[in-house]
């Protein structure tokens, strides 16, 4: 058994951690924009910062596509979430669930996920659905494993308590095994969260006339370097934003309790 | 306390034992735990099963409560079978560790038994705090368990397993990760509380005096597989108070408990 925790270290201020960083960029960012005009670098091998900021400012489509992507990703990694962890809870408590299910999740794993955009793209057309379909299938491996794990991370000692109260097994998952879970779910959301967009601009670039997948495609084949230059950044800036919001969210849930005692 | 507990078996026994065995697969064959086991205990007693390590004392308090299947034999409590007893919430189990939840308080801890078992909800919350009260620690009910020491941590354990008024207390070296200070302690809050709630308790160890100390009768085991070698009934007088750790008395109830688990 571990001894109390003392009180955890005081975290340094947010613009003591940001500035290095922040600092770093800018120079980058100017070395970058001086080499291209000392070089004369042409617009379409490399254009400068200030270049590609112009463009992002003129794109006035840009939200349209972003908000196209940011949906596909989203509703793919919704669904995964919800049927990810229904599985799990089912794989936890039923051993046929676990043998019967379990490896075909490993090997969905290890299909590559380009493999499979054709096919569905020949199933369900050029819509939303392959899109969506992409990202949940990305995202449902991790989910399944971490979530698995946590819930097979609740104590022996706490789980023979439950049974010898005559818990049942919705007690027992509600009450225990999925508040033991949240950690580790919430660390797959994580790692989720920036694969789900990798989906849908994945499944984008395979027959698509809208989203930032499209972007990208197109403004490569027309040599738009600008243009690809301001989807990749929405696209760096989705994926720093969607795991920075769910670190939060697991560090809030994290509050007042010491996880390491249950992660053995 | 009034009298001590009735020494032998009496007319119904609270819990029977009737040649218990218990044997696990193993990579290496079956191992025989648990062999031919018969005690009875009864009502308000306090048994101590004793043994050394690994001598099958816990798996046959897991028998009793229903957490493990017996391979051979049967048990009985008050004349049913043990899952009928923990159907009815009869058991209230005390680990080794403390088995808390980390995200719940002190309260929160206690409360969960409660939540399972269907105790009123309105009585619930004062239940708690009543029981926290009786170890000390009703001002730590908001604390979480890495806020609280060992010790504490232990006594929430054994509150939890009072709270919804369990008639039986099986306790699994509760003390044994302890220092000796705090589970001197432990023993006096324990038997504080066995005189104000009482129970029949079942309760493994494998240190000498503990078992003397809080015990009616002790059962001492050998090693595997795990056998009754000899029931002692402590003659000692309730209540129990530190001094009596040095009476004449208390040191023959050691020897012979020691000679017995040796020979």
């Amino acid at each position: 058994m571990s001894e109390p925790a003392g009180p955890p270290a005081p975290e340094t201020r947010a613009w003591e951690r940001l500035l290095p960083p922040a600092l770093f960029l800018v120079a980058a960012l100017l070395v970058w924009e001086a080499a291209v005009w000392w070089f004369g670098i042409p617009r379409w091998l490399l254009p400068a910062p200030t270049q590609i900021a112009a463009r992002f400012v003129k794109m006035k489509t840009l939200w349209y596509h972003t908000g196209l992507t940011v949906m596909e990703a989203a509703s793919g990694f919704a669904a995964s979430a919800l049927v990810g962890i229904a599985l799990s809870a089912g794989i936890v408590h039923s051993r046929v669930l676990e043998r019967g299910v379990f490896p075909y999740v490993i090997v969905s794993n290890a299909i590559p996920i380009i493999a499979i955009i054709p096919l569905l793209t020949i199933w369900f057309g050029f819509g939303f659905a392959p899109k969506i379909m992409i990202a949940a299938i990305i995202t449902f491996f991790p989910i399944v494993t971490n979530t698995t794990r946590g819930l097979k991370s609740a104590d022996a000692s706490v789980l023979d308590f439950m049974r010898s109260i005559n818990a049942t097994r919705w007690q027992v998952f509600s009450k225990v095994q999925f508040p033991c879970a949240l950690p580790y779910i919430f660390a797959a959301f994580r790692i989720a969260s920036s694969l789900s967009l990798v989906g849908a601009v994945v499944a984008e670039f395979y027959g698509s006339d809208r989203g930032l997948g499209f972007l990208v495609i197109t403004s490569a084949t027309q040599l738009q370097t600008d243009l690809l230059f301001v989807a990749i950044s929405v696209l760096a800036l989705l994926g720093v934003g969607s795991f920075t919001l769910f670190g939060r969210i697991e560090r809030a849930f994290g509050q007042g309790r010491v996880d390491v005692e249950y992660r053995r | 306390m009034t009298s001590p507990a009735p020494l032998s078996g009496a007319a119904a026994p609270c819990i029977r034992l009737h040649a218990v065995g218990v044997t696990y697969p193993t990579a290496r064959g079956p191992v025989e735990a648990v062999a031919d086991v018969g005690l009875d205990i009864g009502e308000g007693e306090f048994v101590a099963l004793l043994g050394p390590t690994g001598c099958g004392k816990s798996t046959l308090l897991r028998v009793i409560g229903d957490l493990t299947p017996p391979c051979r034999g049967q048990i009985e409590v008050r004349g049913q079978g043990a899952a009928a007893a923990r159907r009815r919430n009869e058991f209230g189990f005390v680990f080794q560790e403390p088995a808390l939840l980390p995200w719940r308080t002190a309260l929160a801890n206690v409360h969960l038994p409660l939540e399972v078992v269907g105790y009123p909800a309105e009585r619930r919350v004062r239940r708690c705090e009543e029981l926290l009260d009786l170890v000390g620690l009703l001002g730590f009910k908001d604390n979480y368990p890495h806020e609280l020491s060992g010790g504490m941590k232990q006594r929430v354990a054994i509150v939890r397993a009072l709270a919804w008024d369990p008639s039986i207390l099986l306790m699994d070296e509760p003390f044994s990760a302890l220092d000796e200070l705090t589970r001197n302690r432990l023993q006096e809050d324990l038997l504080a509380l066995w005189a104000v709630e009482h129970k029949t308790i079942v309760f493994v160890t494998h240190n000498i005096a503990e078992a003397v100390y809080l015990a009616d009768r002790v059962a001492v085991m050998s090693a595997r597989p795990g056998r009754i070698k000899a029931l002692l009934p402590v003659r000692l007088p309730r209540p129990r108070r530190p001094q009596m750790r040095d009476t004449v008395e208390f040191l023959e109830h050691l020897r012979t408990a020691r000679e017995a688990l040796g020979g």
